[in-house]
């Protein structure tokens, strides 16, 4: 596929090339992709863009890498319907292709000077990473780091060498869980929900900031764990998940109440949200 | 920008709107907002019916099986292909060694002229379609006690009702606006009684709900009518001047009490009592039914029961009552108007009455025609597997999705020396057969359909049919043509009518001319005549109403220890039958993508199933595996599954056993076992 | 003042044809009033609201996107002569508004604006209204308006466009009718606005209790028709077609009473009940569109109520909220 020079629509995707496909998690791939054209993404941590496979269609895939990682950007796929199902047949060297990015970001001037606590759940973990990296990368512009992850099984860990050097960091505070373990699987941290996780965390809510990406049921339960250190919505940051067909705020089928994920999100502040319905 | 009044191509309640189209494009529909049928709303696979019509999976030219593969074909070749090939059959194995199944989604005059190329050109009555497995049993039923097998009554007639009686009609989903104005109804003061088990939409809206046992539809309906005779319910006066039989009824039903009733339907004794007295007491009121009454080895005995509780209270005859069957498919009316079946000509006129022979004989231009009847299409399979039927021509049915005992229709299917099959997409069945014809869709061609309430509709053509498919009609005239028989040769689907008109006697008034705006209403005798809103209104077609007492059967396969669940099967909101255009329609595919079976949460908890869990459904004829989805809309022990989907097809398990007397499958009745999946 | 008798309609309308793709309201056969194609049937601006979404020009059932065949992106061409739309009430007028701001904002929607951009659009009002009531004049929100003074039809400009378009139309001596539209406007008090705003204020005020919801939901048959009808839904789906030769990309109008409509490809469903939906589809235009538009997104066209099998357009629900909750 070949975008057409000067093309400014809307709707037509831009020609990418996948540089590499490596395996995530039995369902989970993770691509690593340019813009043919060699311009990077421009994106922020936190943003989505519409990935396409001609005859397949859409869906908004967030972006998994920090824009600090240059030459590339990586996303995180799911096998979960049709398109996430033939994008898993990819291959390097394969083209797709790309909208976006889109949305709003995590707001990296507040996020600034603040001690971080940021929590996933299951693939919640790829959008995460955008911003994991990026305080990788620029260690200097925040305080002290908390990662807290939760997943099925030690099998089901996204990015696991990663997560072993951000154990073995000093810069960041990893705290993982999972909800079940087999005989033999190799896992060092607890069993339990994540919301075990947060009690034992030590922190003063006036200099910090959580953020919470994961999968539906999450939110609600670790809001209140944080709720209940002391943290208020104006300190909580979530990003959200929906079926956004468009991106740009024309299709409605990402909206929540009177906003859409695609435009006022996928990166909220809580006390934005959590007096509307069907947010979380 | 153009638009084409046409009729929508689902369900029968035959629903009239614009395509919209652009550039020889559908981009849209538009409802008639003067419909007497769907006054200016449709259901959602109205509005989107433009949307498979372009789809890239359509047919564009012959296809011929060489090699075991099928390749492209022309015209010439495939035409002359079929009818060498089923004269070849025929020369082997006897006129009667092929069978034609027609289609309730063709038009009347396309249902008319297969009807004639069985009959006149290759001389067999091997023709049917999927009535048989629809509402055969109304035919057969009505026939025995009204003189006719339609609805009594009109759509308008919903709006006139004090109390409707729906049973075995998931109306608001399979007839949605007929099932609207059920709910328009309730509102202004209707009280509905709604028998059928599951928890379906109207259920809701009920007076009473009856939950009761699958198969003992006989035993509630004699139940009532014992209610309704034992306190002096019944409309003498109507029993005396318009039926007969009576007495035979009444000695019939003496001993279903209300207790003997409860004990074989699982309902209370209060509820059939109350049902009978809101029933009866009403001064008019409507039976509604469908599948859940017909599709059973005892399904002309159902409808029968249905006739005699209607005539015992009077209910007949007048605005705002009857006994109303709602047609399933968009022209299965006009399907069996026409004569696609066995032992009927068109107009519902006996093969086996030599003066109407005559009649048909004199105006096709054939010395004779057949004269016995011939094969219903559920017994086509095991006919085919005893070998006695060695061809089949199939146009626009999809059997190896829709017939039941999936596996043995595909074996048969499988071993006929000629599977021919005309359809608009490569169907389950198209894709085994030995030749496909790519026909025109309902957007693409002129013709008529008939609805449920026996509307005789117009369609319009609004763009031109994909590559070199053409109109069924015209391809049956092409095949008429080369096997040698020139009386088939018109230039339009209105020079057909005029012919079928003109045998037809309950067509006799219907012409083009005269169907502009909203139809006409048969029966319409003649070039004057109105149309008839409501049937039997001062006699019966047959004269005096027949009561038929019924003995309560049960059905054929029970639930035992090996397979402890009853299933049942139908549709969904959503998809078509088969799917081929609505799992082709982007928003209809997208609410319901794949087969599931629905589970009462009581047996889910049982066997530790949660909901969306792929589990193992098998019976002693299949198994498939789908998604569980439970629900309270199922009684425990009772599943249900829509038959839409080639993968978890419900038609794997479902039961071949036929009624008697109408050869209807027993859709609504299996046994089978479930388990959750490792 | 500008002014066209009935009999010079034709003529008029004829005399566009070579700059302008002409739609206007038709009579179809079985009596169905649409915007069409004047070659299409008779002309017919007398009356109700046609059926069908008057912004359908723009935003149609559904449209190509784009077309990629061999490789090679291909978007729709553009028209060869801009339309002009006549037909538009008052109140659909203002529904055009609503949604031309919606398209143009944020991200400009440029598969709408293909069509809509240099298109003209004619306003009617007057008493042509069913049985010659009197439609109250919009006084803008379009290029050209047609005034029905019961005798002809009066026709005021509003735009360059508007201008151009009427030139050749000779001028008269302006009627009084023109000096009384702001009074006409002010003389209908309409009850339905009053009912839309005070249902619009119930639900701001959270008075409505769930349990409404389930009520009306347990009417709706999910037909999607009041979505399909309404001039200020804009949502879409979109789906790929692919081919041997070509693969095609097009969206089409969608619905929120679809239980799919925002259902995830792991399940969950932030709308998943029909209460939820049947909410979404009122709140939507009465509280959350206020909220991010500054208006009411419903103009009382009264499509929904009519297209509607089983009577809970906006309307009749807006009515039956404040019986119970005021």
């Amino acid at each position: 596929m070949t975008a057409t020079p000067g093309h400014t629509s809307l709707y037509l995707p831009i020609g990418c090339e996948i540089i590499s496909v490596s395996d995530l998690t039995p369902g989970e791939k993770l691509f690593r992709i340019r813009r043919a054209d060699g311009v990077p993404l421009g994106h922020l941590p936190g943003q989505f863009v519409q990935v396409s496979l001609l005859g397949w269609g859409e869906a908004p895939i967030s972006v998994a890498s920090s824009p600090t990682r240059e030459g590339f950007f990586e996303l995180g796929v799911r096998r979960a319907g049709t398109l996430t199902g033939a994008m898993h047949a990819l291959k390097a060297g394969d083209t797709l292709g790309i909208r976006g990015p889109f949305g709003r970001a995590f707001d990296l001037s507040r996020l600034r000077g603040q001690n971080l606590i940021l929590i996933s759940g299951g693939c919640g973990l790829a959008p995460m990473r955008s911003l994991i990296q990026y305080c990788e990368d620029r260690p200097a512009e925040f305080g002290s780091i908390a990662i807290l992850y939760g997943a099925k099984s030690p099998a089901d860990r996204l990015f696991k060498d990663e997560l072993a050097v951000w154990e073995a960091s000093a810069r960041f505070a990893c705290s993982m869980t999972v909800d079940n373990i087999s005989v033999g699987d190799c896992f060092s941290g607890s069993v339990g929900l994540i919301t075990a996780l947060i009690p034992p965390l030590a922190f003063n809510p006036d200099s910090t900031i959580a953020a919470i990406v994961g999968p539906p049921a999450m939110y609600r339960a670790v809001i209140a764990e944080l709720h209940k250190k002391g943290l208020p919505s104006e300190r909580i940051i979530v990003s959200l998940e929906r079926q956004m067909r468009c991106g740009v705020g024309k299709c409605g089928h990402c909206s929540i109440e009177h906003l859409l994920c695609c435009q006022d999100g996928p990166v909220f502040w809580l006390n934005e949200i959590e007096h509307l319905r069907g947010a979380l | 920008m153009k638009r084409s009044l046409t009729v929508c191509p689902y369900c029968g309640v035959g629903c009239t709107f614009y395509l919209v189209s652009n550039d020889g494009r559908l981009v849209g529909v538009e409802p008639s907002t003067t419909s007497p049928v769907n006054r200016g709303g449709l259901c959602v696979k109205g509005w989107n019916a433009y949307a498979f019509v372009h789809h890239p999976d359509r047919l564009t030219t012959p296809l011929v099986r060489r090699d075991g593969v099928l390749h492209p074909a022309s015209w010439d070749e495939a035409l002359n292909l079929v009818v060498e090939r089923l004269q070849a059959v025929q020369a082997t194995h006897g006129k009667d060694a092929v069978m034609f199944a027609s289609s309730a989604k063709a038009t009347n005059e396309e249902n008319y002229l297969l009807m004639k190329l069985a009959r006149a050109v290759f001389g067999t009555n091997n023709i049917d379609h999927c009535a048989r497995l629809c509402h055969s049993s109304t035919v057969t039923g009505l026939a025995e006690t009204f003189g006719s097998g339609a609805m009594t009554n009109s759509i308008s007639c919903f709006d006139q009702t004090d109390v409707i009686l729906i049973i075995g009609s998931n109306t608001t989903e399979q007839h949605p606006l007929i099932g609207s104005r059920i709910l328009n109804a309730v509102q202004s003061g209707t009280h509905l009684i709604v028998a059928d088990n599951r928890r379906i939409r109207l259920a809701r809206h009920a007076a009473l709900h009856l939950r009761h046992k699958n198969g003992s539809d006989v035993a509630l309906l004699n139940g009532m009518m014992h209610v309704i005779i034992a306190e002096g319910l019944a409309d003498q006066e109507f029993i005396a001047d318009r039926t007969e039989n009576y007495a035979a009824l009444a000695a019939s039903v003496a001993d279903w009490t209300p207790e003997r009733t409860a004990a074989a339907t699982g309902l209370a004794a209060a509820e059939v009592v109350a049902a009978a007295r809101l029933y009866a007491g009403a001064e008019r009121a409507m039976i509604v039914y469908s599948m859940g009454i017909t599709q059973h080895s005892h399904g002309v005995d159902n409808v029968r029961c249905i006739a005699s509780l209607a005539m015992l209270t009077g209910n007949v005859g007048r605005p705002g009552t009857g006994v109303n069957p709602l047609r399933g498919q968009n022209n299965v009316q006009g399907g069996c108007d026409m004569g696609a079946l066995p032992d009927l000509f068109s107009g519902y006129q006996k093969v086996a009455d030599p003066l109407v022979r005559g009649k048909f004989a004199h105006t096709w231009g054939v010395s004779s025609l057949p004269s016995e009847p011939g094969l219903p299409l559920t017994r086509a399979m095991d006919a085919a597997s005893e070998g006695c039927l060695h061809g089949m021509f199939i146009m626009g049915e999809n059997p190896m999705l829709s017939d039941p005992d999936q596996g043995h229709a595909r074996t048969v299917l499988e071993n006929l020396e000629l599977l021919v099959v005309q359809d608009i997409f490569l169907t389950e069945t198209a894709a085994i057969a030995d030749i496909v014809l790519p026909a025109a869709c309902f957007a693409e061609k002129e013709g008529t359909f008939t609805n449920t309430e026996r509307r005789v509709q117009r369609l319009h053509k609004a763009v031109e049919p994909p590559g070199q498919a053409r109109a069924d009609w015209e391809i049956i005239c092409a095949l008429a043509e080369r096997a040698g028989y020139g009386g088939m040769r018109y230039t339009s689907p209105e020079e057909i009518m005029a012919e079928a008109a003109s045998l037809t006697p309950i067509y006799g008034g219907i012409a083009y001319g005269r169907l502009d705006r909203h139809g006409l209403q048969w029966p319409c005798p003649d070039k004057t005549h109105p149309g008839t809103p409501i049937m039997h209104q001062d006699r019966f077609t047959r004269g005096l109403g027949y009561f038929t007492p019924v003995a309560h059967r049960l059905s054929a396969e029970l639930p035992d220890a090996e397979y402890p669940f009853v299933l049942t099967t139908g549709r969904t909101y959503f998809h078509w039958h088969t799917g081929s255009m609505t799992r082709r329609t982007h928003l209809l595919d997208r609410e319901e993508p794949r087969s599931f079976i629905e589970l009462n949460p009581d047996d889910a908890a049982r066997l530790g199933i949660r909901h969306r869990d792929m589990v193992l459904v098998s019976s002693r004829r299949g198994e498939i595996t789908t998604e569980a989805r439970v629900t309270g809309m199922v009684i425990a022990g009772v599943l249900f599954m829509p038959f839409h989907f080639a993968e978890g097809a419900a038609n794997a398990l479902t039961n071949n056993a036929l009624d008697p007397e109408s050869s209807i499958p027993e859709f609504k009745v299996c046994a089978v076992r479930l388990e959750k999946m490792p | 003042m500008k002014m066209l008798h009935p009999d010079q309609l034709d003529r008029f309308f004829a005399s566009l044809a070579p700059t302008w793709e002409l739609r206007l309201p038709i009579l179809l056969p079985d009596g169905t009033r649409v915007i069409g194609c004047p070659n299409d049937a008779p002309h017919s601006l007398h009356g109700a609201p046609v059926a069908g979404k008057p912004t359908a020009a723009f935003f149609p059932q559904q449209s190509t996107l784009f077309t990629v065949t061999d490789g090679a992106i291909e978007e729709p061409p553009p028209a060869d002569r801009p339309l002009f739309i006549v037909g538009f009430h008052p109140r659909d007028l203002a529904c055009l508004r609503f949604i031309d701001r919606f398209f143009a904002d944020g991200c400009r929607d440029d598969c709408y604006f293909r069509v809509r951009h240099g298109a003209a659009i004619g306003g009617l009002s007057g008493y042509c209204g069913p049985a010659g009531s009197l439609i109250p004049p919009a006084g803008g929100d379009c290029d050209v308006e047609f005034f029905w003074d019961r005798s002809s039809w009066l026709v005021i400009a509003y735009s360059a466009t508007g201008n151009t378009l009427i030139a050749d139309l000779p001028e008269t001596a302006a009627p009084e009718a023109a000096e009384l539209f702001p009074q006409l406007a002010a003389e209908l008090p309409d009850e339905n606005e009053l009912l839309i705003r005070h249902a619009s204020a119930l639900l701001r005020a959270n008075r409505v209790p769930d349990l409404f919801w389930a009520d009306i939901g347990d009417r709706c048959i999910a037909c999607t028709g009041c979505n399909l009808a309404c001039p200020t839904c804009t949502c879409f789906g979109v789906q790929d077609w692919r081919s041997a030769q070509k693969t095609e990309r097009s969206r089409m109008w969608d619905s929120c009473q679809l239980d799919g409509f925002m259902r995830e490809a792991g399940g969950h469903n932030p709308l998943g009940s029909e209460a939820e939906r049947t909410r979404r589809r009122i709140h939507h235009k009465l509280a959350a569109d206020p909220e991010k538009w500054g208006e009411i997104s419903c103009f009382l066209c009264g499509r929904c109520d009519s297209v509607c099998p089983t009577g809970i357009g906006i309307i009749s629900v807006a009515r039956e909220m404040v019986a119970r909750f005021a």
